[in-house]
C-alpha cells in the first residue's frame, strides 16, 4: 500500500507542476535558510572535545583592582591569570593534569636560504597540553614535564609550518631558528582544528591553532613578547620585562583536569586556600571569588556564538514558519481541488485512514524533496557566508551528516505537520456531497 | 422586442468547427412566454446565451428593445445584461459562498441600487418564491426546488423586462417542476416576457408560444399536436 | 463599486485559507521590518568616519630578528626615507591603527588615586608627524614639538608629560568645561601618573569599532624601541597602491627584519565592518526571498480560489458584473486579508523587536517603520493578487450556462 502511495503522490505532484514546484521551493527556501544558520550556530556551539569537556577546567581566581570589578555585568573573576598566579598554582600541581598557556610570536629564519624568514604564531605552553587536548602527531610527540622546569628549547610545530620549513619530511631531532634561539623539533602535529578554539577563546574563538608550540617557562628566559590580550588594573611597580611578569597584568591561561566531583571540590578549596594565602602577603583585594567551569560551561560563559548568528537563526525559523504556512495553504488548495477525485475514492471504499495515508505521505513526499533542494540551498548558503565573511567563518561552514539528517528531518516533520490539516480536511470530505453538488 | 436576423455562431476548437446556430431568424415579441425545445446539441444554450449577451455570435443581427447589441463593447453589454434581463439556470447557479439574502442580492449590488432599495428588492422577491423566511439560509441547506426558487428571486429582483430560463426545471421532479411553471407563468403575467429552454412537452405547452430549434435553426410550431406528430 | 459586506461574509466561510496568507503576511512583516530596521542601523555603523584620511592611507609592519639588529637606528632611518619619497604626505611609527581591531587601551581620570574610575581612552603612540599624518585638525592647544617626544622601552610602562585628546574625551573627562577650557587641564594615567592635556583634536576612533567609547582616543607623544613595529603613511591622492610597493621594497633592503602586514585603510574599514556588510546582505537576501516566496503564496491561493470559484464568476458575469467589478472583488478581498495580515503583523514586529532588543545588541524600532511595513505589505499583497484577478476577468460569462 505505502508503494502504491507514493506512486500516487508523484502522479499527484507532476499533474500539478506549477501548485507542486511552489510548494517544494517553498519548503526548500526554509530548510535552506534554517539549515544554513543552525549549521553555523551548531558549529560555533560545538563541543569541540566530546570525550573529556566535562574533565577540563578553566581556571580563574579574582586578583583584579579592590575598587572596580572584572566584569561589571556578571561579576565574574578576570578571564585571565597573572605570572605569578598561574605559575604558583602549575607549581602546586594539585589536579589530575594542568597546563599553562599564552600566545606569543616571533621570527622564524630556516636554514634553507631560499626560504624566507617569517612570523609565526606560538603557543607557549606545557608538558600536559598534548595529552590534556588530545593532540593527534604526524611525527614525535610532546614534551615531558622535565622539560618544562629545565627550561629545554624544543619545539613542536603544526604539520603547515613543517610542510613549510621541511617540506613535510620527518624533522623530529632538528632545529630551527625562532627569536632568534635554536630550538630543537620534538614533534609535528597532524591536522587540529578544533572548533571552536575552546583552550583560548579569548583571542578568536574561531581562530587557527598557532604555528608552533614552546615551553611555557621560556617566556621568562628568552623575554617572549606577550601576544593576545593583556589586561592591567594597575601597571607594573617598574619598567622592563621582570617588572611585567611581576605585575597584575593577566595574560595567561591555565586548564586542569579534574575526574570527579571530589577533586572538582578539593581543587577549589585548594584555590581558596592559595588566595588566602596570597591576602596575607597582600595581594588579592577582592573578595574571594574562584571559578572552575568545565569546558562548555566557559564557551557558553565567553558567548562565544555570536549574537548576529544567533539572530539570524532566529530570523531563519521565522522564514521556515512563513515558507511552512505557505506549504499548508497551498496544500490546503491542491486537496481541497481535488475534492471529487477524493470523493469518487470514498464512494469507491477507501477508508478515512487510507484518505488520510495517501495525503499524508503525499505531503511528505514534497517535504522530502524540499528537504533535499534545501540541503543543496544550504550548501550554497554556507558557500555564501564563506564569502561574506571570509576567512573568519572557515571553520562553520561544513555540512556534516549529523546537520544534513537533521535538515532532511526538518523537512519531512515540518511537511508532515504542514499537511495534517490539509489531510484531515480532505479525509472529511463526504462522497455523498461531491457526487451531488456539481 | 428581441429579433434575431440570419445569426450564425460557429464554435471553432483545433480539430473541428461546430456550426451550432445557422440562419437563426426569430422575433419574441413584448410579454410573449417562448418555450424553446429541441434534440440535445441543437444550438438551444447557444441562442439563449446569445439572447442574454453572454456569447458574441459570428454572422446576422441581433436586436434587443430595438438597439443592436452586435457593436457594444464588454461593459456595455455586463450594463445592459443587469438592467434589461434576467437568467434562470438548469443548476440554481447559486454562489455557495453566499447567503441567500446576498445571492439575490449579487445583481442588484452591479445595478448599483443603494441599500435600502436592495432591502426592499431582495425582500419582495424572495417573498414572491415564498422563501423569505430563510433568507441567512445558505444554498447548501435548501433542497433543489428551492434553490431554484431563490435563482428565480436573484433574476426577479432586478426587475427585467426579459427572463432567460435555460431548462430552469431540468433538475427537478414534475411536482416541483410544475410549481416552478406555475411561478414563472404568473410573472409572466405580469408583464416580463420569457423565453425558455425545456425538455419537457407537458411543460412547454403552458407557454404562450412554442418554437423548435433544430440544427442550429428554428421551425417554429404553434401547434401542440403538430409538435408530437414531429416529435414522432 | 465595493461590495465589503458579502466579500468579508464569503471570506469567513473559507476562513482557514484567508487566515493562513494573513499570518503568513504577519510575519513577512515581522521579518522584513525588524530586518529593514537593521540593514538601516548596521550601514549607519559602517558610514561612521574614523577621522583619518581613509582613502589615502596605509601601514606596514616590520619586525627585527637577531641580537644586532639597531632598532632606533633603522624607525628613525626609515621614517626619514619614506617621509622624503614624492608622493608621501606624511608617515609616523604607531602602536594601534584607527578601526582595526587591535589596539591598547588605558583609564583617563581627572582625580589621582585608585578609589577614582577612569575613563576608557584608546592609545595612539605618535610622534610630533601624527596630526598631519593621520589628517587630524587641532581645535584647540598646541601639537607635540619635537622634544616632547621620547622613547618608550620595550615593557615600558611609565607615561610622558603630555597628551592629546579627543574632543569627545575631553567632553567625557570634563563635562562641564567646553572642549577648549580642558587644554591645560591635569589628568591622570594609571590612577596616579599626571598627564597635561596640551592639544584637543576633533575626530579620531579608537581601534574597535564595536566599543563603547568608539570616539574617545589619545595621542601620547612617544616612539616604540620595540623588535615589532608598524609605519603608517599618508599619500597624496591616487598615489596610494603606487607607494605601498615602493615602502614595502624600500624597507625589505634590510634583510635583517620580515617586512609584512601591508594594509590599506580602505582594506581594514572592509574587514572590520566585514560583519556588517555581510549582515545586510544576507537580510537583503532574506527579503526578497521571503517577499517572492509570500507573493508566489498568494499568487498560489488566489490562482486556486479563482479557479475554484470560475463558476461563480461565470454566474456574476452573467447577472451583469463588469470586469472591473470582478476584478475589485478579488483585490478587496486581498486587501482585507492583508488588512488583518499587517495588524497581527504589527504586533508580531514588535513582539520580534522586543525579543532582539532584549536579547541582542539592536536598538528598538521607530515606529514609522512599522507603518511603512504594513503599507507595503498590503502593496505586496495587491500586486501578487493582481495576475490572477485579471485571470479571473477573463472568464466567460458563459460558463453559467456551460460548464455543470
Ligand atoms: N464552447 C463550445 N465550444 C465548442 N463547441 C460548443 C461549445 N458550446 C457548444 N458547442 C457545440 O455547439 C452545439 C450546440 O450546443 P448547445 O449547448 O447550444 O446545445 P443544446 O441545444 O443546448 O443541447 P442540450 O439540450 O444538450 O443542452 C453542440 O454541438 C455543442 O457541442
Ligand atoms: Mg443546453
Amino acid at each position: 500500500m505505502f508503494g502504491y502511495y507514493v506512486k500516487l503522490a508523484f502522479k499527484s505532484i507532476k499533474k500539478n507542476p506549477l501548485l507542486s514546484f511552489l510548494m517544494v521551493f517553498a519548503i526548500a527556501l526554509g530548510i535552506g535558510a534554517s539549515m544554513t544558520t543552525i549549521t553555523v550556530n551548531y558549529l560555533m556551539s560545538a563541543n569541540p572535545i566530546p570525550d573529556k569537556s566535562e574533565q577540563l577546567f578553566y581556571v580563574q581566581v579574582d586578583s583584579w583592582d579592590p575598587h572596580n570589578a572584572f566584569n561589571d555585568e556578571s561579576g565574574d573573576p578576570p578571564n585571565q591569570l597573572t605570572w605569578t598566579d598561574a605559575n604558583n598554582l602549575f607549581d602546586a600541581q594539585k589536579a589530575v593534569k594542568q597546563v599553562l598557556m599564552a600566545k606569543s610570536g616571533g621570527i622564524v629564519v630556516p636554514e634553507d636560504k631560499n626560504i624566507n624568514p617569517f612570523e609565526v604564531q606560538i603557543r607557549l605552553s606545557t608538558a600536559d597540553f598534548f595529552p590534556m587536548f588530545d593532540t593527534p602527531f604526524l611525527f614525535g610527540s610532546g614534551w615531558d614535564m622535565a622539560v618544562d622546569s629545565k627550561l629545554e628549547q624544543v619545539v613542536v610545530l603544526t604539520k603547515k609550518i613543517n610542510d613549510k620549513i621541511f617540506g613535510g619530511e620527518n624533522s623530529v631531532g632538528r632545529n630551527i631558528t625562532l627569536a632568534g634561539q635554536n630550538f630543537k623539533v620534538v614533534g609535528v602535529l597532524d591536522s587540529w582544528e578544533p572548533v571552536p578554539k575552546f583552550y583560548d577563546v579569548n583571542n578568536g574563538a574561531f581562530d587557527e591553532v598557532e604555528d608552533v608550540f614552546v615551553p611555557f617557562k621560556l617566556k621568562e628566559t628568552l623575554e617572549l613578547p606577550s601576544w593576545g590580550n593583556v589586561n592591567c588594573w594597575k601597571s607594573p611597580d617598574s619598567e622592563g620585562f621582570k617588572a611585567f611578569l611581576r605585575s597584575e597584568c593577566i595574560n595567561f591561561q591555565m586548564w586542569v583536569q579534574l575526574d570527579n566531583q571530589e577533586q572538582q571540590s578539593d581543587y577549589l578549596m585548594f584555590l581558596d586556600n592559595y588566595v588566602s594565602e596570597q591576602k596575607s602577603l597582600g595581594r588579592f583585594p577582592r573578595p574571594m571569588n574562584n571559578k572552575v567551569s568545565d569546558v562548555m560551561t566557559w564557551m557558553e560563559n565567553q558567548q562565544v556564538v555570536e549574537d548576529d548568528a544567533k539572530m539570524m537563526m532566529w530570523m531563519s525559523f521565522m522564514f521556515l514558519i512563513v515558507c511552512l504556512l505557505n506549504t499548508v495553504g497551498l496544500l490546503l488548495a491542491k486537496f481541497i481541488g481535488k475534492s471529487s477525485e477524493i470523493g469518487l475514492r470514498r464512494a469507491i471504499g477507501a477508508s478515512k485512514g487510507q484518505v488520510f495515508q495517501q495525503h499524508i505521505i503525499e505531503s511528505a513526499t514534497i517535504g522530502l524533496l524540499g528537504g533535499i533542494a534545501g540541503l543543496l540551498l544550504a550548501l550554497l548558503g554556507l558557500k555564501g557566508i564563506e564569502s561574506l565573511y571570509g576567512d573568519f567563518v572557515k571553520n562553520l561552514i561544513s555540512l556534516d551528516f549529523t546537520m544534513a539528517a537533521t535538515g532532511l528531518l526538518i523537512a519531512l516533520l515540518s511537511s508532515v505537520l504542514a499537511g495534517l490539516y490539509p489531510t484531515w480536511r480532505a479525509c472529511n470530505i463526504q462522497p455523498a456531497t461531491q457526487l451531488k453538488s456539481q | 422586442m428581441l429579433t434575431m436576423t440570419n445569426v450564425k455562431k460557429v464554435f471553432r476548437t483545433d480539430l473541428v468547427e461546430t456550426h451550432a446556430l445557422r440562419d437563426f431568424n426569430l422575433q419574441v415579441d413584448e410579454g410573449e412566454f417562448v418555450a424553446v425545445t429541441g434534440p440535445s446539441g441543437s444550438g438551444k444554450t447557444t441562442f439563449l446565451n446569445i439572447a442574454g449577451m453572454l456569447e458574441t455570435f459570428n454572422e446576422g443581427t441581433y436586436q434587443l428593445d430595438g438597439e443592436d447589441v452586435s457593436h457594444l463593447n464588454d461593459n456595455q453589454r455586463s450594463k445592459l445584461r443587469n438592467e434589461k434581463i434576467g437568467f434562470i439556470f438548469q443548476s440554481y447557479n447559486l454562489i455557495p459562498d453566499l447567503s441567500l439574502f446576498d445571492n439575490v442580492d449579487v445583481p442588484l449590488r452591479y445595478r448599483g441600487f443603494d441599500a435600502k432599495e436592495r432591502k426592499k428588492r431582495i425582500e419582495e422577491s424572495l417573498d414572491i418564491v415564498g422563501l423569505a423566511n430563510r433568507m441567512k439560509h445558505l444554498p447548501s441547506q435548501l433542497s433543489g426546488g428551492q434553490q431554484q426558487r431563490v435563482a428565480i428571486a436573484r433574476a426577479l429582483a432586478g426587475n427585467p423586462r426579459f427572463l432567460l430560463a435555460d431548462e430552469p426545471t431540468g433538475n427537478l421532479d414534475s411536482a416541483m417542476a410544475q410549481s416552478v411553471m406555475e411561478l414563472l407563468k404568473e410573472i409572466n403575467k405580469k408583464g416580463t416576457t420569457i423565453v425558455m429552454v425545456t425538455h419537457d412537452p407537458q411543460l412547454a405547452t403552458q407557454a404562450t408560444r412554442n418554437i423548435f430549434v433544430k440544427d442550429g435553426q428554428v421551425s417554429e410550431i404553434n401547434d401542440v399536436v403538430a409538435m408530437h406528430v414531429a416529435n414522432g | 463599486m465595493l461590495e465589503l459586506g458579502p466579500i468579508f461574509r464569503a471570506l469567513l466561510r473559507n476562513k482557514i485559507g484567508a487566515i493562513l496568507i494573513a499570518v503568513q503576511i504577519a510575519f513577512t512583516m515581522a521579518i522584513i521590518v525588524n530586518a529593514v530596521f537593521i540593514i538601516y542601523d548596521r550601514s549607519q555603523q559602517t558610514k561612521r568616519p574614523s577621522g583619518i584620511d581613509e582613502a589615502n592611507t596605509f601601514f606596514i609592519s616590520s619586525s627585527g630578528f637577531g641580537d644586532d639588529f639597531d632598532i632606533k637606528g633603522t624607525i628613525t632611518q626609515d621614517l626619514e626615507a619614506i617621509r622624503a619619497l614624492p608622493g608621501v604626505i606624511d608617515a609616523i611609527q604607531i602602536n594601534a591603527i584607527p578601526i582595526s581591531g587591535s589596539g591598547s587601551s588605558m583609564g583617563l581620570q581627572t582625580k589621582p588615586g585608585a578609589e577614582h574610575d577612569g575613563t576608557g581612552v584608546a592609545v595612539y603612540m605618535v610622534d610630533e608627524h601624527g596630526i598631519k599624518a593621520l589628517d587630524l585638525e587641532l581645535i584647540a592647544g598646541e601639537n607635540f614639538a619635537k622634544s616632547d617626544i621620547r622613547w618608550r622601552g620595550p615593557a615600558g610602562s611609565k607615561w610622558p608629560a603630555k597628551v592629546i585628546v579627543t574632543e569627545a574625551m575631553a567632553k567625557r573627562l570634563f563635562p562641564d568645561l567646553s572642549y577648549s577650557e580642558a587644554v591645560g587641564k591635569t589628568v591622570y594615567i594609571n590612577d596616579v601618573e599626571p598627564m597635561i592635556i596640551t592639544g584637543i583634536i576633533d575626530k579620531l576612533q579608537a581601534p574597535w569599532v564595536g566599543w563603547d567609547n568608539l570616539d574617545n582616543a589619545m595621542l601620547s607623544p612617544e616612539k616604540m624601541e620595540f623588535q615589532s613595529t608598524r609605519y603608517l603613511i599618508r599619500t597624496v591622492p591616487g598615489m596610494r597602491d603606487q607607494l605601498m610597493k615602493t615602502v614595502e621594497e624600500l624597507l625589505a633592503e634590510n634583510k635583517s627584519r620580515v617586512v609584512d602586514g601591508m594594509r590599506s585603510i580602505d582594506y581594514v574599514r572592509e574587514r572590520s565592518y566585514r560583519g556588517n556588510t555581510a549582515m545586510i546582505k544576507i537580510l537583503t537576501t532574506v527579503i526578497v526571498t521571503l517577499t517572492i516566496v509570500t507573493s508566489l503564496g498568494i499568487v498560489g491561493l488566489a490562482s486556486f480560489s479563482v479557479n475554484r470559484r470560475k463558476k461563480q464568476i461565470g454566474i456574476r458575469r452573467a447577472l451583469g458584473a463588469t470586469k472591473a467589478d470582478i476584478l475589485s472583488y478579488f483585490m478587496v478581498e486581498n486587501f482585507l486579508i492583508s488588512a488583518s495580515g499587517v495588524v497581527l503583523g504589527a504586533v508580531l514586529t514588535v513582539a520580534l523587536n522586543m525579543l532582539l532588543v532584549s536579547a541582542l545588541s539592536i536598538p528598538p524600532l521607530d515606529w514609522f517603520y512599522i507603518l511603512a511595513g504594513m503599507l507595503v505589505l498590503c502593496l505586496v499583497g495587491q500586486a501578487a493578487v493582481f495576475g490572477p484577478a485579471k485571470k479571473a476577468t477573463e472568464i466567460a460569462p458563459a460558463t453559467a450556462t456551460r460548464t455543470v
